[in-house]
């Protein structure tokens, strides 16, 4: 019973009125700022951290962590409606996503991502619940030959995971890596492929390439498109998922909330590669894999729900080894600090009330959400009806002012521009942008993660196979990389012999 | 943005033609802010800040914009233009119009570090600012790994093995106070280059490295619940955070290097808009909001004049080159 006096005091904490408000206060605001691309939780969080000042520390992170989980469901509506994904965990929504909008079944996608969503979530505050002490280690034993072997495994999947032709989906993966490499090297200081400009010194943002890569390259696209046929506007069915939807994607929800889970533990990329495991594992199990790309729920239900998990669980390493995963969570870190509170490992201890208040409060944020969502979905696919020439602008806009509000920079609006032409030039030519995005993410980690084991190791490669975990993601590796080749072989010589023997014969 | 494209156009053109783009650049409000005499200030003062919103760079920023809004009576918003460690905002704020309505939050290790990893033409230099004061200190503090075993200096010093140490970045304070300190205390260990702090704190709890260096208000959570050690800090006293740890000059070693922050404007601020800038700032840092926020941050106040920041950051840079030539030290791949 003493474990669990803490949780439903805590339950209590969320249930105060005033609690409440701030937790819909800040899933609405989450969700109207996940829908601007750019402008992220991070950021937001910021802005608004000074507000929270005059409140009570349970009250202020329960608005900010609602602002961080709203903001993965505001995500996936771009992703679906305008084929923009505002971050790098909802690029393979877009898939098939868009796909589902353009067939007029924007509805089902946003539908099936919601309660994908609302399920992950769940499954990953109750895993933070009753397993966040036992697992919060996953993420200190993770050092930078775990990292690199996981890079590698996710590099992997970018092939697997693409549509179209492998030789293309290469051709664009190498481009996202030789991007990857823009910048000042971490290293060493040495500028590559800066060209003197100190608005390449860090590198190429995310936002700009996948939007310009995505959405402004899909307009451009479709701009010429339309000067070829009269396109019909796209006809909005059924807003809500149907059963047979439903019985599709339970599978895929239920492996990518477990998936989400685990990976959402480790700070720095874990989301990202949850999604696409997600999207592998869905894509692998079809019957007809080549459904995927062109339509198919899982491809939304499996990433989206394994995004949303990882969003949960990467409040573990904070709330229990008090170090943030990612950007959002270095500000929660900072607000913690201002209301005078210590994040770090005696947090549960010493501060039961804001601990669980806080994990609980995101059961009810999700279910707000979840009924949030419910009259949006029908609201936002609207959206599909207005005409082409009003909607592209506004897209246009969209993007522009995400790209913009990134670093305050007009030289970020330059490159989304640029990507845009190039997204559009790669439509034409049946180049798929997913696996140069995807590449471009992975490729930052894999090099840094790679040169970093290195040096750990002391430039002794066999510390990747010594160390347990960088092991067994290798040997996965190994496997996927090697499976396909030898099962075709296989296939091959067997069909040599049926041959053979009706020769005979 | 087509306001923004105006104006940068405009900020180019005022840097050939003088006084002549003035009054059309400001345009914002109340429009002619250029004859002088006029009130100070004529609008918003906008305060660019070279790193992500979030950080500690940020925090400190919107904590005094918040404090000199509400003495100036004028909004005071925070613009993070991230790039180059600050190199890139900071250069940006340099080239405008010195009519105090833009002003920069300077990191200090920009003017006396990175200069000593990146090339010349990339460095910022402090005459082309009015630095307007100094605002707070963060110190650095080395923490090794519970698994390491080491406690003191001297424990890394007796030690054998091979000596991996986590860094914050190439051209930090993190990087410099390690490398130095390892030179003149004679310890052989390999540089490991983290993106922030926060992963190479993280690496030091899992013992990926066996020492860390990470400025004190990030360590000090874990510092306080023991999953990692405080050897020394780099500050030149010893932190009201931190009274049990010894500093790096106690042990004998020469190495000063804490990370200082100052508010700064582009250089030629009038006299009368310089004087009420710094007024602003004083009675910003006499509230109790802002104290509060120190501590909370935990962060030393370094409340100087910019005279005083100038003067001691120069000397820095200068010292920390010297150093660096003395013990033969790169701060680029080592």
């Amino acid at each position: 019973m003493d474990f669990f006096d803490p949780v439903l005091n805590g339950f209590g904490v969320v249930l105060d009125p005033q609690n409440l408000l701030y937790c819909l206060m800040g899933v609405v605001i989450g969700m109207l700022i996940g829908v601007l691309p750019g402008l992220g939780p991070a950021a937001t969080i910021a802005i608004l951290l000074p507000l929270t000042y005059g409140i009570d520390p349970v009250t202020a992170i329960i608005m900010l962590a609602g602002i961080f989980y709203g903001a993965q469901y505001g995500g996936t509506i771009t992703s679906v409606l305008l084929r923009l994904p505002g971050e790098a965990s909802s690029v393979v929504t877009v898939f098939d996503g868009y796909v589902l909008a353009k067939q007029g079944k924007a509805g089902t996608a946003l539908g099936i991502a919601a309660i994908g969503s609302f399920i992950g979530g769940t499954v990953a505050i109750i895993g933070l619940t009753f397993l966040a002490p036992l697992v919060a280690s996953f993420a200190l034993d993770f050092g930078p030959p775990e990292y690199t072997a996981l890079a590698l495994v996710g590099i992997l999947l970018v092939a697997t995971i693409s549509g179209g032709t492998k030789i293309k989906a290469l051709i664009a993966a190498a481009v996202g890596l030789l991007l990857a490499t823009v910048g000042r090297d971490v290293f060493t200081g040495a500028e590559r492929f800066t060209f003197g400009n100190l608005s390449l010194a860090d590198g190429i943002d995310f936002v700009p390439i996948a939007m310009g890569l995505f959405g402004i390259g899909e307009i451009l696209y479709n701009l010429e498109e339309r000067h070829r046929a009269v396109s019909a506007p796209a006809k909005v069915a059924n807003v809500w998922p149907s059963r047979a939807d439903l019985r599709k994607s339970s599978g895929a929800i239920g492996r990518g909330s477990v998936l989400g889970f685990f990976l959402g533990i480790l700070p720095g990329g874990g989301a990202t590669i949850s999604s696409m495991v997600s999207y592998a594992v869905e894509k692998k199990r079809a019957k007809d894999p080549s459904r995927f790309g062109k339509g198919a729920v899982e491809g939304v239900a499996g990433p989206e729900t394994a995004n949303n998990a990882a969003a949960t669980s990467s409040f573990i390493p904070l709330l229990t080894l008090g170090i943030p995963a990612n950007a959002t969570m270095a500000i929660i870190f900072g607000a913690l600090l201002i209301h005078g509170i210590t994040p770090g490992p005696q947090l549960i201890s010493e501060d039961p009330e804001l601990f669980w208040g806080v994990v609980n409060s995101m059961y009810i944020g999700n279910i707000l959400l979840l009924i949030l969502s419910i009259p949006l979905v029908g609201l936002f696919v609207k959206i599909l009806r207005v005409r082409a020439a009003i909607l592209a602008p506004i897209t246009a806009l969209i993007t522009i002012l995400g790209a913009y509000t990134i670093r305050n920079s007009m030289f970020d609006v330059l490159l989304v521009v640029l990507f845009g032409a190039l997204g559009y030039l790669m439509k034409k030519f049946g180049f798929e942008p997913g696996p140069l995005v995807l590449a471009f993410v992975l490729g930052e980690l894999l090099e840094s993660n790679l040169r970093r084991s290195l040096l750990v190791l002391e430039g002794d490669v066999s510390g990747f196979l010594t160390r347990p975990i960088s092991a067994t993601l290798l040997v996965i590796f190994v496997l996927v990389a090697v499976g396909p080749m030898i099962k075709s072989a296989l296939a091959r010589r067997q069909q040599r012999d049926t041959t053979r023997v009706s020769a005979d014969s | 943005m087509k306001a923004s494209l105006t104006r940068r156009t405009l900020v180019a053109t005022t840097a050939a033609a003088g006084v002549l783009a003035l009054s059309a650049c400001g345009g914002n409000v109340a429009g002619g802010s250029a004859e002088s005499g006029e009130a100070f200030p004529s609008g918003p003062i906008t305060l660019t800040v070279g790193q992500d919103a979030g950080g500690s760079t940020d925090r400190i920023a919107r904590a005094i914009a918040e404090g000199m809004a509400e003495d100036l009576g004028v909004a005071v918003p925070v613009v993070n233009k991230a790039g180059a460690n600050g190199a890139l905002a900071t250069k940006e704020v340099a080239a405008m119009e010195p009519d105090g309505q833009n002003l920069v939050l300077l990191n200090a290790s920009l003017i006396t570090i990175t200069p000593l990893a990146v090339g010349e033409d990339e460095a910022v230099n402090l005459d082309n600012l009015d630095v307007i004061a100094g605002l707070s200190q963060d110190d650095y503090v080395l923490v090794a790994s519970p698994e390491s075993g080491f406690e003191t200096l001297a424990d890394i010093q007796e030690s054998t093995g091979e000596l991996n140490f986590g860094t914050t970045g190439v051209g930090t304070g993190s990087q410099l106070a390690q490398a130095v300190l390892f030179a003149q205390a004679e310890i052989d260990g390999t540089a490991v280059p983290f993106d922030s702090g926060s992963p190479a704190l993280t690496a030091v709890m899992g013992d990926q490295v066996d020492v860390a260096t990470i400025q004190l208000g990030e360590a000090l959570p874990q510092i306080e619940a023991g999953t990692v050690t405080p050897i020394v800090t780099f500050a030149k006293e010893r932190s009201e955070f931190l009274a049990d740890v010894p500093t790096a000059i106690e042990e004998g070693y020469e190495v000063p290097v804490s990370q200082y922050r100052a508010l700064a404007a582009p250089k030629g601020l009038s006299e009368d808009a310089k004087a009420r800038l710094v007024e602003s700032v004083e009675t910003v840092q006499g509230t109790e909001t802002y104290q509060e926020f120190n501590q909370q941050n935990i962060l030393t106040p370094w409340e100087v004049s910019g005279e005083e920041v100038v003067e001691e950051w120069n000397a820095l840079a200068e010292q920390y080159k010297a150093l660096v030539e003395e013990y033969d030290i790169s701060l680029s791949g080592e």
